[in-house]
């Protein structure tokens, strides 16, 4: 199967992902999987079989809400958006990596 | 939780299916619009929404996981859950009603036992601020013992709510048995403020006022609900009826409601104006002998601890009390609330062994429902295979597992509330049938009726039903979805997953419980037989005891006794009470039993003397200087001696008996040694004899008979209910101890029965089973060359294990519950007859369940030795 020839995503960045694509306007589930793939160059392939229970988690979590509204193929879709919990946990969560994938840099350069 | 998610959460209580709808709303719109990108693609709209779907993976599962994912998914997994549970019992109702019966059972009898608790320690009565209520108890140190010993009289009363001020308010009750109407009826004489202190209003009519206390006024009665149904039978035209009490017209003026119960565990019949019965001429009640129970209100701003320092400085000063020169006068304030004390440990430790008995039946239940659901989830684990392959999570399907049981478990509540109703009313009717014909009179007054179920039951109930879900449960759910899900899916039931070792387990558990009850049904019978048997230490075969409760009436009784062909001699003996002996040579204090007895008691019992005399007749009173000792007190006083002609102080609290009131310490001059009394009889062996005589009032009367002792008794009850309606005649022979252990006995038989037939058909079960599922492996072992000696014997040997396992335990358990036992203060509660290491009680309860699990076994085993090896192996 296809999918398996991309890398999976690291346990955990799915979220990052989603809240990073969310900062900048609301966007429904299939327009996230998407703009992730396409800013990641094809790299990155969300498993849209995970996208939604992360979707519901992060809404659960306060961190995302929805509101229904029509989309671009005329009929509703569910839209996602960053709330100001969700903006502090994007802070959180982006330094975390940044701060993980230094130090892994870091060993694969000097180790 | 944010606010949003909370109105999900409703939402999703209340309309499942608007949630369940936008989340399907939302994946379907993702998978039309991936669809719609490949189309864009330059794909075929067939292509594309394969390719879609493709992408997506299984659409059921990512709605399962968004369910889980915020939590609305338990409530709809729930209701998913029960529906399939219904669905399961439809398709095998046989099971579930099984399971439902057994829990129901087990449940039912656990409960009983928490009815009773619930009855005698939790249940207040329905009173204003029952808290607050205090019963006034008062002592003076004595001995090593520190008890009550003060027994209040009218004018304690008075001058309790005169001179002290811890209560907002205090009434005086006294327990009496009036017949009404010639029925035999309990009431309390209750002082005239006694239903407004405790805020309660009659269900019809009035309750008693103050004015009622008035000696002109007309003499009332007010009914309890207990009463009115069984004396009037709920006639609602009662108020105002007249009718007779001690040869005199009351009027009803009222019925309580039926939740009231007068601060006791069960109701009276009736409650009457404590100085309407004083000033009744028919029953001179004295002053002296006649006690009250004071009872107050604590002030709200004082403490329990406030109070009983402030009634003990009021007590100490007050000379009644203090007839001990010296001692310390002690007050204690009891809670008075309608149950027990919860201050009574000792109560509390008695519902120990209950609850492990009746708990162990439902756990022996709860055994048996587990192998059945053990022996479901081999034959259902294809089914939960393919649930597995689907994709649903070990934790879904446990869950789901679990949630049959719980429904199987809450249904079994609803049949154990009936169970228990049904065995307390069989219980207590059974009871009243086993004792002793002139002790029913007396037990039916206690108004004994199987309590209606209150919230705390229920909620038992509920609580017992989750707790035996996880008992019977939870290993069968878990064994049930550990499995190898390739060769399940093939249609092989895995050897490992055959869950043999939890069966083991089980097996084991219910024959050392059904072992445990039955040593227990075996002790209590042998105890029952040894009591009706045993030689009680005094002449109890014709010895009958008289008590006279309208003391105007003593002297025609005794007159008429004393010339009844049938009675042989009169004797009298005050009640036991204690005091301390003293002894200037050798100096030594000791504490003792006292009692005061007429000069013909020695012979009524047949105590011998050891060395000296008896009470001459004219030595009839205290003043006369004269005491008789037991031989086991003289030889502690006077090792070397005989003890006649010493002298001996006693001291002695206020009596509650008038016959050896008054002088707080005596000089006595021992007359006597006589010997002692057995101890069958409960009396310690170091007592005192004082003189009095058959006249003094509060005397019991011993009579020996002429002719057979029911017979005599008969009689003379017939002959002297006319002089006094409440006079009782009892015998001495332990008829109640033989009854009370044949209750306990039956009730252990009961107990055992159950958990043998449960293990027995648990045994016979499980082994049809095992037998069946290995048909196959035996079918080759036969078609190979064994013998049907070694069916038999591999059959066998797979129940060995756990039977002797269970029996070892079983028996060690009792045994150690028995050394424990011995080693608690209760053991000195415990008659000596009841041997509880007794070997015979032992061994025959092993080798009835030997006899029992051997029937139980060899039918399985017996049927595969039968097995066609040939049929067997042409099935698959």
């Amino acid at each position: 199967m296809a999918r398996h020839t991309v890398p999976d995503l690291l346990p955990g960045t799915l979220d990052l992902l989603i809240l990073r694509t969310l900062q900048t306007g609301s966007l429904h589930g299939w327009a996230i999987s998407d703009r992730i793939q396409q800013i990641s160059q094809d790299v990155l392939q969300v498993n849209q079989g995970s996208l939604y229970p992360a979707l519901h988690r992060l809404e659960h979590h306060g961190w995302i809400e929805a509101e229904w509204a029509v989309s671009e193929l005329g009929r509703r879709a569910k839209y996602y958006r960053l709330t100001v919990t969700g903006r502090r946990q994007l802070a959180i969560e982006t330094s975390e990596w940044e701060r993980m994938s230094m130090a892994i840099g870091r060993v694969l350069k000097l180790a | 939780m944010s606010l949003d998610d909370l109105k999900l959460r409703v939402q999703a209580l209340i309309s499942p299916r608007r949630v369940e709808r936008e989340l399907d709303e939302e994946l379907t719109f993702h998978l039309e619009r991936d669809t719609q990108r490949h189309i864009d693609n330059g794909l075929s709209a067939a292509e594309a929404r394969a390719r879609a779907r493709v992408r997506f993976g299984s659409v059921a599962l990512a709605a399962d996981q968004c369910r889980d994912a915020r939590g609305t998914g338990f409530v709809d997994g729930l209701a998913r859950d029960i529906l399939y549970a219904f669905r399961t019992f439809r398709r095998a109702p046989l099971a579930a009603l099984t399971i439902v019966a057994t829990v129901a059972l087990g449940l039912g009898l656990v409960a009983v036992v928490f009815m009773v608790y619930n009855v005698l320690l939790l249940r207040v009565d329905a009173v204003q601020s029952p808290g607050e209520l205090f019963a006034v108890a008062i002592g003076q140190r004595i001995g090593p013992d520190n008890e009550p010993t003060v027994v209040f009289a009218r004018r304690d009363y008075e001058a309790l709510r005169r001179e002290t001020s811890v209560f907002t308010d205090t009434f005086a009750m006294q327990g009496y048995a009036g017949p009404v109407e010639g029925r035999l009826a309990r009431s309390a004489l209750v002082t005239g403020n006694f239903f407004q202190m405790l805020g309660v209003q009659a269900a019809l009519g009035r309750a008693l006022l103050p004015e009622d206390e008035r000696s002109a006024a007309q003499p009332v009665i007010v009914l309890s609900g207990m009463g009115w149904r069984k004396l009037f039978r709920a006639d609602r035209t009662v108020i105002g009826r007249s009718v007779m009490i001690n040869a005199a017209p009351h009027e009803i003026v009222g019925v309580m409601p039926d939740d009231f119960r007068g601060l006791g565990i069960t109701p009276p019949d009736y409650w009457a104006p404590l100085a309407q019965f004083r000033d009744d001429p028919a029953r001179r009640v004295d002053e002296e002998i006649s006690s009250v129970e004071i009872i107050g209100r604590l002030k709200p701003a004082m403490s329990r601890e406030a109070a009983t320092a402030a009634l003990a400085l009021w007590a100490s000063r007050r000379s009644e009390f203090n007839t001990l020169p010296g001692r310390q006068t002690q007050v204690w304030l009891i809670p008075r609330q309608g149950t027990l004390s919860a201050d009574d440990i000792a109560t509390q430790l008695a519902f120990v062994p209950l609850f492990f008995a009746f708990g162990l039946i439902l756990m022996i239940g709860c055994a048996n429902v587990a192998n059945l659901l053990l022996a479901r989830g081999v034959s259902r684990q294809r089914e939960i295979g393919i649930r597995l392959s689907l994709g649903a999570s070990r934790r879904r399907i446990m869950r789901q597992l679990l949630t049959e049981s719980l429904l199987l478990a809450l249904a079994a509540a609803v049949g154990a509330l009936v169970v228990s109703q049904l065995f307390l009313e069989r219980a207590i009717s059974a009871a009243m049938t086993t004792i002793p014909p002139e002790f029913v009179q007396f037990v039916s007054m206690l108004n004994l009726a199987a309590p209606a179920a209150d919230w705390r039951v229920l909620t038992f109930l509920v609580a017992g039903a989750v707790v035996s879900t996880v008992f019977f449960g939870l290993a069968p759910a878990l064994q049930a979805t550990r499995l190898d899900l390739v060769r399940t899916m093939r249609g092989e039931v895995t050897r490992d997953a055959r869950p043999r070792r939890a069966r083991q387990t089980l097996i084991a558990v219910q024959v050392g419980a059904s072992a445990l009850l039955l040593i227990c049904a075996a002790i209590f019978l042998r105890g029952a037989f040894a009591a009706a048997t045993s030689d009680p230490g005094v002449r109890t075969s014709d010895t009958l005891r008289v008590s006279i409760e309208t003391e105007t009436r003593r002297a025609a009784i005794l007159q008429d006794l004393r010339t009844h062909p049938l009675v042989a001699i009169v004797s009298a003996s005050s009640r036991t009470t204690r005091g301390v002996v003293e002894t200037s040579v050798p100096p030594a204090r000791m504490p003792v039993d006292q009692l005061a007895v007429s000069s013909e008691y020695f012979t009524v019992f047949g105590l011998d003397f050891v060395s000296g005399r008896g009470f001459t007749p004219a030595e009839r009173t205290a003043e006369a200087g004269v005491v008789v000792v037991s031989q086991s007190l003289a030889r502690q006083l006077w090792p070397s001696g005989s003890g006649v002609g010493q002298v001996v102080r006693l001291d002695a609290p206020q009596s509650a008996s008038a016959a050896a009131s008054s002088l707080p310490a005596r000089t006595l001059t021992v007359i006597g040694v006589v010997r002692d009394v057995g101890s069958a009889s409960g009396t310690s062996s170091r007592s005192v004899y004082l003189p009095t005589g058959p006249e003094s009032p509060g005397t019991w009367l011993f009579l020996r008979v002429r002719g057979d002792l029911a017979q005599a008794r008969q009689a003379l009850l017939e002959r002297l209910t006319g002089l006094d309606p409440v006079f009782g005649v009892m015998t001495l022979t332990n008829g109640m101890q033989t009854a009370l252990l044949q209750i306990a006995f039956g009730l252990a038989v009961v107990l055992a029965g159950l958990a043998l037939v449960l293990t027995m058909s648990g045994l016979f079960s499980v082994l049809s089973y095992v037998v069946e599922q290995q048909a196959k492996e035996i079918g080759v072992r036969m078609a190979l060359g064994a013998a049907k000696k070694d069916v038999v014997r591999l059959v066998l040997s797979q129940s060995l294990r756990p039977i002797g396992l269970g029996l070892v335990a079983g028996g060690g358990i009792a045994a150690a519950l028995a050394i424990v036992l011995m080693a608690t203060p209760i053991a000195s509660e415990i008659p000596d007859i009841i041997r509880v290491f007794d070997p015979v009680a032992y061994a025959t309860s092993l080798l009835i369940i030997v006899t029992s699990c051997a029937i139980a076994v060899s039918v399985p085993a017996l049927r595969a030795a039968r097995i066609d090896p040939i049929a067997t192996l042409r099935r698959d």
